[in-house]
Parts: structure tokens; C-alpha cells; sequence
């Protein structure tokens, strides 16, 4: 009986594991499938013939790096700052009472309520003026506008795993709060530092609408909009476009794989009960 | 600055003097003139192979202009209409840009653009351009709020290499060959007669068709109803959706755009297709050259066909701080020159009189088009971008009721009645904002 | 003494601040302009436009077959999603549950999915589902799913189905990773006492399982029907909203209202009317979760 359970958790798990690489798999195929066989050889699960021109053609031929790089430089820094920001709003979540919390949480959660189409050209006017339009620190303040609500939701279950007695013994020996937060607490959030950030990092790494309308100069494109110009009125690179998929989803899919475990670690600590 | 109180005494030393320092003065008044300017240039119908071309275009214009430097933005065309809009709402204007003439109402009716008379007037090669040129450059209250670089007409793309299987000798020459046809090439395992476009951009079809079996391509009568609900369109949007229902065209084509079309074509799914001459680049690129060839769009029962004519050219905006250096840049992308570089990698019509001439148009497939411009039975049919909301019409409207028109949601005369509806309002509209 | 007093209780208001003022700069006064236009006619480059027009966008809403379309279809993408999604997250966090060999291999593996750009995800399965270039159509007509090898998303009937596919392909390990925590947190004794009692394992399931995870499972499928709700990136990439209007949600109509018709004004109207829907929606299920909280 317990061998038969056994087979069916691994068949259901290895059914799991093809649904969810078999795309990614299929994103591999066309990167290394020349031009010509793309379309004769549609259906077949490997090309006749392997090449990695598209990839050699993204990296010399097309500004792919650049992009990768501001994508790189963006996604880094927004994580940081969200990650800074969600910290401090969690800690006070979770530590204290105060008149208005709700009121702070209640603003978090209006903030994902509604589609980002309506203030993009509202962003894009109160951008405009400062110089932040066609630069990557605009797209900074608005990715960790975006994300911070909930960085915010996740280090706040983070800190609730800690128990509050390890600041109070802080304070009863005279540190301030912040004094205990830095020295005491934060050491043991390392872990969900972490996965807070690598969560930011991947949304961030992703966004297409801000990116695209905000920046127009090649200089400040982020990969995601630079993935469209593959897209021209007269044919779609597709070899080309996955080669650049692929080189972009490196990064994105190992930081991903790394920080996955301290995510659900820091998760189950907290019980997430919101 | 010079004080008109200096004294009488020594003047003519004096006056020397004052002219010189006058001289050095003026010095700092010459030199803007001699500043760095730099240039802001958009383009949107971007692809490598255009950007490329631009650069150098632009390149042989900074070197002929010291101290100008321009700088290329290029948009991809996916997302090009709505980030352009975005730009110039939020007050990001460009100097030039590239400027599709389906944009045009948009961009002139609302004031954006320069008008290019004046320039028009005093520039030695405006005598060349043909006459269609100028013609639809002044397309919005005629006035030329653009200079013209090429032209879209529309002929049939056919694969030689299915005909030869289905044993047809030659591309059909009026419609009812073109059903013929395909129904003997959707015999053939796997392959279908015509590249529908049901999705983004069909109009084009529907338009043509509709013209050809209406026997004209007036858009309006002449009270200003729309003509689009009349017997001949009605009976061209049922000829193309019976076409459709009989499986002469794929299945999935009723989602098609431009990109699906032509895969469609060059991957042999389909046999012919309708389109434009800058889709030869795409093509030439993945298809023998002996595998496939440009006729003719076929003829209505009437003996005419009314393929669509499109056109793209150079705008200036209005909002611009150096129209004047716009211009020179403008004149150095479309001279005679210019504009032959620009149109033999980008695949569009010249529009020089003179160009049609150049050994680059004599190969065997640019002579489907120029048998189009040669045979008075081909009218050449412009859309009627000039009026207000004719982009909703264009990308919503049509595709959505084509849509359900071809999958039997709503029959074909209620699609036309949809049409001619919006149309006639439009032209009501068009007809007041100009008083 | 009171300048303590002051310090302490101004310090709650600090560690908010940071993300409260990008918040509202960033999105709460864009939110409240974006929203204004929803009562001003407002098409982006006609500089006469701008006029208040009142309720008549909302009027005209009501008259929209569109937008009741999209209404329906939000509600079907919206619902379908998140079930199966939420189904599928629960059965793979129950499996990643109990141990087995390279078990952390085989998560960070299946996890992969969450990491890749919505639009990307949305042109790889386009790519899937297209039968002159993808293999799934072959092989669902040769298990005999489909009648022929045809594209869904060409298919009225069935197109809304292919972004549900990518959708729920990209939102699975979001549940499973809620979940998983959440699991992991129930202690041991709790099914080792009820094992002893005689509960077989649906028992204990039903009874300490779901339970336990009632709040987790209250929050994360909160957050993620909003998300998906507002989603418009893998409709617009795979179908546009077609074939007529088949898997238009009301995400991707205002996408279109706003970026074809430039029809600012009217787009801005209809985001009003699906943020109010959510925020009733949040606000039931918020009811409900101090309902489920309340006995303990």
C-alpha cells in the first residue's frame, strides 16, 4: 500500500515538475533553432540542427546588454530600497498598536487594487518635471512604490516569528528601539532580508508597463521593453527574442532557486496568518 | 556695452575703438548660431534593418552640419502609437518624426504639427516629387503637415510553389479566378488559398474586396451617408466571409494580424495574401526567390480593382525649437538622394517621378506593382484617415465585428450597417469641426 | 520627561513613514488624478478636451456591451484562475510537504515558473498553443481532446482558456509557497495525537489541516484575485481581447480604451467601477476571516 502511495507522489510530483519547466524547456528550443527551421520544424521537440546564432546575435548585435544592464541596476537597487522601506512598515506592524495602523494597512492594500494603466500618464506628468521621465532612478521610485506594500506584508509575518522579548530585554538594558532593532533583531531577519529582496527583485525584473512608457531612450531601457523591439511591423525575431529571454531569465531564475527555501523558512516561522 | 556719452575729442581714434569693441560685443549675439544644437528624431516603424539605415542617413547630415547632433529614438512599433501619445501628452516632444499616415489625423487635427507649405515653397526638389505626393501630404485641411517618403499599395503575394502543386499555370486575375483557385489549392493536405487577416490591420481586405464588388471606392455618397451598407460592399464582406466559412482560408485566421499573415505565407500554410511592398524584405529573407511573386490584386465583376494605397512620411511638431534645422534634416532624409537609400532597404513606392527609373525597381517582382500604376483598371484607394476616429474604427470597430461576422455571431449585413453607422457620424463630426 | 513620551509615541508613525509617503506620492495622488478623469472627458492629445462631463462615462458603461462582456469574462479569467491555481498550489505544497529524496532540488525547480515576466510567459504559451509552431494542439487532438488540431485562442469558446493556462502555470508556486510555510507551522503532535485517536488522513485533513490554514488560505487568495483581477499583460500578449471580444477582461479593456482610443476619460471610469467591485470583495472577504478567527 505505502509503496503504491509512494509511486503515485512521485508520478503526481513529476507531473508537477514537466508542467512547470516544460515552457522553459520550450523557450531553450527556439532560442537554438535557426531562422530557417523555425516554422518546418515547429512541433518537433529538438531542432535537426542546433545553433547559437541567435544568442551570439543578441549579445554583438542588439543593445541586449545594455538593457540587461539597466534591468540589472534597476531591479538591485529597487530591492534595496523596498526591502529598507517594507522592513521598517513590518516592524512597526508587527510591534506596535497604534491609532491610524489600520488606516496605513488599509492604504497598502487600496495601493494593489486597481489596474496601473490609470496612473501611468498621471506618474508620467509628476515625473516629468523633476527630470525622472527616460532615466532608471524614475523607475526606482515607482517599482518600489509598487512593491513595497507587500515587502511590507511579508516582513511583517517575518518579525512576527521573533519574539518580542528579545527587544524588550534590549530596552530594559537602556537601548533605544532602533538600537535594539539594529543589534538585536535584525541579525536573526537576515534570511527574510533576503527572500524579501529576491521576491522585490524578480517583480521588479519583470515589470513591462512602467518600463516601457516611462523610458524611450535605448540608453534607460530595461530588458522587458527591449524584448519588444524584437517585435517589428514586419516579423518577429523569435529565435533572437527567446535567445534574449533566456539570457534574461539566468539571473532572475537562479536568485530565485536560491532564495526560495529562506522565503518558505522565514514564512513558516511567522505562520502566515496575516 | 558701447556709451553713446563719450566725448567728441580724438574721435576718430575713439570711433575706432567703439567699433571694435562693438565687434568683440557682438561676438557672443553671432556665436548662438554656431552652438551645439541637438535634434530629436522618432522613429516607429522601427526594425534593424531601418534603424541601421537611419543612422547613416543621419550621420552623412551631422557631418554636413557641424555642431548639430541628432539623436535617434527608435520605437518598436508594437507599443509605438500609445508611447509616442504618452510622450507628447506628458509634454516629451520630439522634433521630427516618422509619421504613418494612419497618424496623421490624430497628430495634425489636434494642432501638433508644422505646416510644411512654406518650406514646401522654397525647397528646389519639390518639383520632383509626383503628384500623388503632394497630393496626400495635404491630406488634413490641405495643408502639407508632412513630407511624404514612400508609398504602401497593396498587390498579391502568391507561392509559386503550391500553385505548381495544385496545377494552376498563373496567378487569378479577378475574384471569382481567386475563389477558383483557392478552392483547388485547400484540396492539397494542409494548406489553405488566402492568408486572411481577420485581427489587427484587416480593413485593408475589406475595403478592396468591398470596392471591387461595389464597383467603386467612394467611401461617401454625396450627402455624406456613408456608402459601406450599400448592395456591392455588402456583397464583397459576404463574398470574403464565405470565403472563410468554406475553410479556403485557416481556421485561425479569423485572430490574425500582420506578423500571423505573413508567417502564414512564407511557412506555405496559406497561398496568397494581400500586402504591402515592405513585406518583401521579410519575405526575401526566408522564402526562395523562385518560390514565390507579386501580381496584381485581382479584378472585380466590374473589370477594376481597388487596391488600398498607404503612405509614410517626415512631420515636424509644432512645439519644435529649431524648425528650421527640422527642416534641413527632413530634406537630407527625403531628397532624391535620401529618399532612394531609404526606400531600397525599406521597401516602400518612391515618391520622385524620376525614381521609378533607378535599375533597383526593374526586378521581376516590383513589377506587379508598377503593372498596377501603369493600368488604368487599378484605382489606387486612400482610406479616409482625415477623419476623427477613424483609428477606433480601424483597430476596434472592425475587427471586432469582422470578427463576429466571420464566426457567424452576427450575419454580414449587420456588420456593414455597424460600419456605415460610425462612418456617417464621423463625417458629421469632421463636417462641424470645420465650421 | 514628556520629550520621552513625544519620542515614543511619534516612533510607530516613523517606521511607517518611508514606505506611507512613496505610497502616497507615488500612487495614491496618481490613483486620485487617474480617477478624476473618470468624470472629465479626457482624450490624451486633443488639447479641447478636458471638459467635466459628470456621470456620463458611468452612463454610457451601463449602455457597453463591451464592457459587460469584459464583466463576465473578468469574472470567469478571475474565478477559474485563482481556483485552480489555489487548487493545484494546495495539492503541490501537500506533496513538497512530506519528505523525499531531492526534495529541495525538485522545489526550486518547480517554483521556476513565478520568476518569469508575465508578457514572456504569455508568448511562450501563445507559441505552445499555435499548431503551425507549437505542440500542443497535436497532442491534444491526438489524446483526443480536440477534434483537430486547432488553436484555442482562435476559438471563441475556448480562447479565454489559454491565458488561464499561462496564468495558472505562472501563479501556482506563488500558493504552493504560502502554503508550504503555512503547513510546515501546524506542529506534529497535533497529527500524531489524532493519528492515535484512529483519524485516518482525509480526518485529519479536514479537521487540522484546512483549519489551521483557513486564515493563510483567506489572505493569499485575497491578494492574488486582485492581482489577477488587475492582470491585463498575458490577455493582451496572447489574444488582444479577441477573438471578438472572447477573452476581453475588464483589465484589457481598459488597456485598450486607454492606449487605442486614447480615451482616458472612459478608461478611467471603467477602473473606477472594477476597484469598487474589489473593494467590496475585499471587504467580504475580511468579514469572513474575523467570522472564521472569532470561535478560536
Amino acid at each position: 500500500m505505502t509503496v503504491l502511495l509512494r509511486i503515485l507522489h512521485y508520478a503526481a510530483l513529476a507531473a508537477f515538475l514537466a508542467f512547470a519547466l516544460f515552457p522553459l524547456f520550450w523557450l531553450l528550443k527556439v532560442s537554438v533553432t535557426p531562422d530557417d527551421l523555425l516554422y518546418s520544424e515547429g512541433v518537433r521537440p529538438w531542432p535537426s540542427r542546433m545553433t547559437l546564432d541567435n544568442y551570439l546575435s543578441v549579445l554583438r548585435h542588439t543593445q541586449f546588454p545594455l538593457y540587461f544592464r539597466n534591468s540589472l541596476i534597476v531591479s538591485s537597487a529597487t530591492a534595496l530600497f523596498s526591502t529598507a522601506a517594507a522592513s521598517a512598515a513590518g516592524y512597526g506592524f508587527s510591534r506596535f498598536r497604534y491609532p491610524g495602523k489600520s488606516w496605513v494597512a488599509g492604504l497598502l492594500l487600496v495601493s494593489q487594487m486597481f489596474p496601473l494603466v490609470i496612473i501611468v500618464a498621471p506618474i508620467f506628468r509628476i515625473l516629468a518635471p523633476l527630470g525622472l521621465t527616460n532615466s532608471l532612478a524614475g523607475l526606482v521610485v515607482v517599482y518600489t512604490a509598487l512593491n513595497t506594500p507587500f515587502a511590507a506584508f511579508l516582513m511583517q509575518s517575518f518579525f512576527e516569528a521573533i519574539p518580542k522579548d528579545l527587544e524588550e530585554a534590549a530596552l530594559i538594558d537602556g537601548a533605544t528601539r532602533f538600537q535594539a532593532l539594529r543589534q538585536v533583531i535584525l541579525p536573526l531577519t537576515l534570511p527574510a532580508l533576503a527572500a524579501t529582496g529576491g521576491f522585490v527583485f524578480t517583480a521588479a525584473w519583470s515589470e513591462l508597463l512602467f518600463a516601457l512608457m516611462l523610458n524611450s531612450r535605448a540608453s534607460v531601457t530595461t530588458f522587458p521593453s527591449g524584448l519588444l523591439s524584437f517585435v517589428s511591423k514586419f516579423s518577429v525575431d523569435f529565435g533572437q527574442m527567446m535567445a534574449a529571454g533566456v539570457l534574461a531569465l539566468l539571473p532572475v531564475c537562479a536568485f530565485f532557486f536560491l532564495i526560495q527555501r529562506a522565503l518558505i523558512q522565514g514564512l513558516t516561522a511567522g505562520a502566515v496568518k496575516g | 556695452m558701447v556709451r553713446p556719452d563719450q566725448g567728441i575729442p580724438g574721435r576718430g581714434a575713439l570711433t575706432v575703438k567703439r567699433l571694435l569693441l562693438a565687434a568683440v560685443l557682438a561676438v557672443p549675439l553671432a556665436t548662438p548660431v554656431r552652438a551645439d544644437s541637438t535634434l530629436r528624431l522618432v522613429e516607429v516603424l522601427t526594425s534593424p534593418e531601418r534603424t541601421e539605415t537611419l543612422q547613416a542617413l543621419v550621420a552623412g547630415f551631422e557631418a554636413a552640419n557641424p555642431h548639430t547632433h541628432v539623436e535617434v529614438t527608435s520605437l518598436a512599433w508594437g507599443s509605438a502609437y500609445e508611447k509616442l501619445a504618452t510622450m507628447i501628452a506628458a509634454g516629451d516632444v520630439p522634433d521630427v518624426v516618422e509619421m504613418p499616415d494612419r497618424w496623421l489625423s490624430l497628430y495634425a487635427g489636434n494642432g501638433q504639427l508644422e505646416n510644411l507649405d512654406p518650406y514646401l515653397a522654397g525647397w528646389r526638389e519639390t518639383p520632383g516629387l509626383n503628384q500623388k505626393a503632394l497630393a496626400v501630404a495635404r491630406t488634413v485641411g490641405q495643408t502639407a503637415y508632412m513630407l511624404p517618403y514612400g508609398f504602401y499599395l497593396r498587390a498579391l503575394y502568391y507561392n509559386k510553389a503550391i500553385f505548381r502543386q495544385a496545377g494552376i499555370p498563373a496567378p487569378p486575375k479577378t475574384l471569382e479566378e481567386f475563389r477558383a483557385d483557392s478552392a483547388r489549392i485547400a484540396q492539397l493536405p494542409g494548406k489553405s488559398g488566402y492568408c486572411l487577416r481577420g485581427g489587427p490591420g484587416g480593413l485593408n481586405g475589406w475595403v478592396m474586396i468591398g470596392a471591387a464588388m461595389a464597383g467603386s471606392n467612394a467611401f461617401f455618397h454625396e450627402d455624406g451617408t456613408s456608402a459601406l451598407n450599400d448592395a456591392g460592399w455588402v456583397a464583397g464582406a459576404n463574398w470574403l466571409i464565405d470565403l472563410y466559412k468554406e475553410g479556403l482560408a485557416p481556421k485561425d485566421s479569423v485572430n490574425w494580424g500582420f506578423n500571423e499573415v505573413v508567417a502564414g505565407f512564407y511557412s506555405g500554410a496559406c497561398a496568397m495574401v494581400d500586402q504591402d511592398p515592405d513585406a518583401l524584405i521579410a519575405l526575401a529573407q526566408r522564402m526562395k526567390p523562385g518560390d514565390f511573386g507579386v501580381a496584381p490584386f485581382p479584378k472585380g465583376p466590374g473589370g477594376k480593382s481597388y487596391p488600398t494605397l498607404g503612405f509614410c512620411g517626415w512631420s515636424i511638431f509644432r512645439q519644435s525649437m529649431h524648425k528650421d534645422l527640422a527642416w534641413a534634416l527632413v530634406t537630407a532624409l527625403d531628397d532624391p538622394g535620401g529618399n532612394l537609400t531609404w526606400n531600397k532597404r525599406t521597401g516602400a513606392l518612391p515618391v520622385y517621378t524620376n525614381a521609378a527609373k533607378d535599375p533597383f525597381y526593374a526586378s521581376a517582382v516590383y513589377q506587379g506593382w508598377f503593372e498596377e500604376l501603369a493600368d488604368p483598371d487599378v484605382v489606387p484607394t486612400l482610406m479616409p484617415t482625415d477623419l476623427p476616429g477613424f483609428a477606433y474604427f480601424a483597430d476596434s470597430l472592425v475587427v471586432r465585428s469582422s470578427q463576429q461576422a466571420l464566426l457567424g455571431q452576427i450575419s454580414p449585413a449587420n456588420m456593414n450597417k455597424q460600419w456605415a453607422a460610425y462612418l456617417t457620424k464621423a463625417k458629421r463630426k469632421q463636417a462641424e469641426m470645420a465650421k | 520627561m514628556s520629550g520621552r513620551v513625544l519620542a515614543l509615541a511619534v516612533e510607530p508613525y516613523l517606521y511607517a513613514a518611508p514606505s506611507v509617503l512613496l505610497i502616497a506620492a507615488v500612487m495614491l495622488v496618481p490613483l486620485i488624478t487617474g480617477l478624476s478623469y473618470a468624470f472629465h472627458d479626457i482624450i490624451l492629445l486633443d488639447p479641447l478636451s478636458g471638459d467635466f462631463v459628470g456621470l456620463d462615462h458611468f452612463r454610457d458603461l451601463l449602455e457597453d456591451d463591451s464592457f459587460w462582456t469584459a464583466l463576465v469574462n473578468t469574472a470567469i479569467w478571475t474565478g477559474v484562475s485563482v481556483i485552480l491555481q489555489f487548487g493545484l498550489g494546495l495539492v503541490l505544497a501537500l506533496l513538497l510537504n512530506r519528505p523525499l529524496p531531492g526534495r529541495r532540488l525538485v522545489q526550486a525547480l518547480v517554483f521556476l515558473p513565478w520568476a518569469v515576466p508575465g508578457f514572456l510567459s504569455g508568448l511562450t504559451w501563445a507559441w505552445l498553443f499555435n499548431p503551425v509552431i507549437g505542440p500542443l494542439p497535436h497532442w491534444l487532438h491526438a489524446l483526443g481532446i480536440m477534434a483537430s488540431a486547432d488553436n484555442i485562442l482562435s476559438d471563441p469558446h475556448l480562447a479565454l482558456l489559454g491565458p488561464i493556462v499561462a496564468n495558472v502555470w505562472w501563479g501556482i508556486p506563488f500558493f504552493a509557497i504560502t502554503l508550504i510555510a503555512a503547513l510546515q507551522s501546524i506542529p506534529r503532535d497535533i497529527y500524531e495525537a489524532a493519528s492515535l485517536d484512529g483519524a485516518g488522513p482525509w480526518l485529519q485533513f479536514r479537521r487540522i489541516t484546512l483549519p489551521l490554514l483557513a486564515p493563510t488560505i483567506v489572505i493569499t487568495v485575497l491578494l492574488r484575485t486582485v492581482w489577477v483581477a488587475n492582470f491585463a499583460e498575458l490577455i493582451v500578449v496572447m489574444t488582444k481581447g479577441g477573438p471578438a471580444d472572447a477573452t476581453q477582461t475588464l483589465a484589457s479593456y481598459i488597456f485598450t480604451l486607454a492606449f487605442q482610443r486614447l480615451d482616458f476619460g472612459y478608461a478611467s471610469a471603467v477602473s473606477a467601477v472594477l476597484m469598487l467591485l474589489l473593494l467590496a470583495y475585499a471587504g467580504a472577504v475580511m468579514a469572513l476571516r474575523r467570522a472564521l478567527l472569532e470561535p478560536r
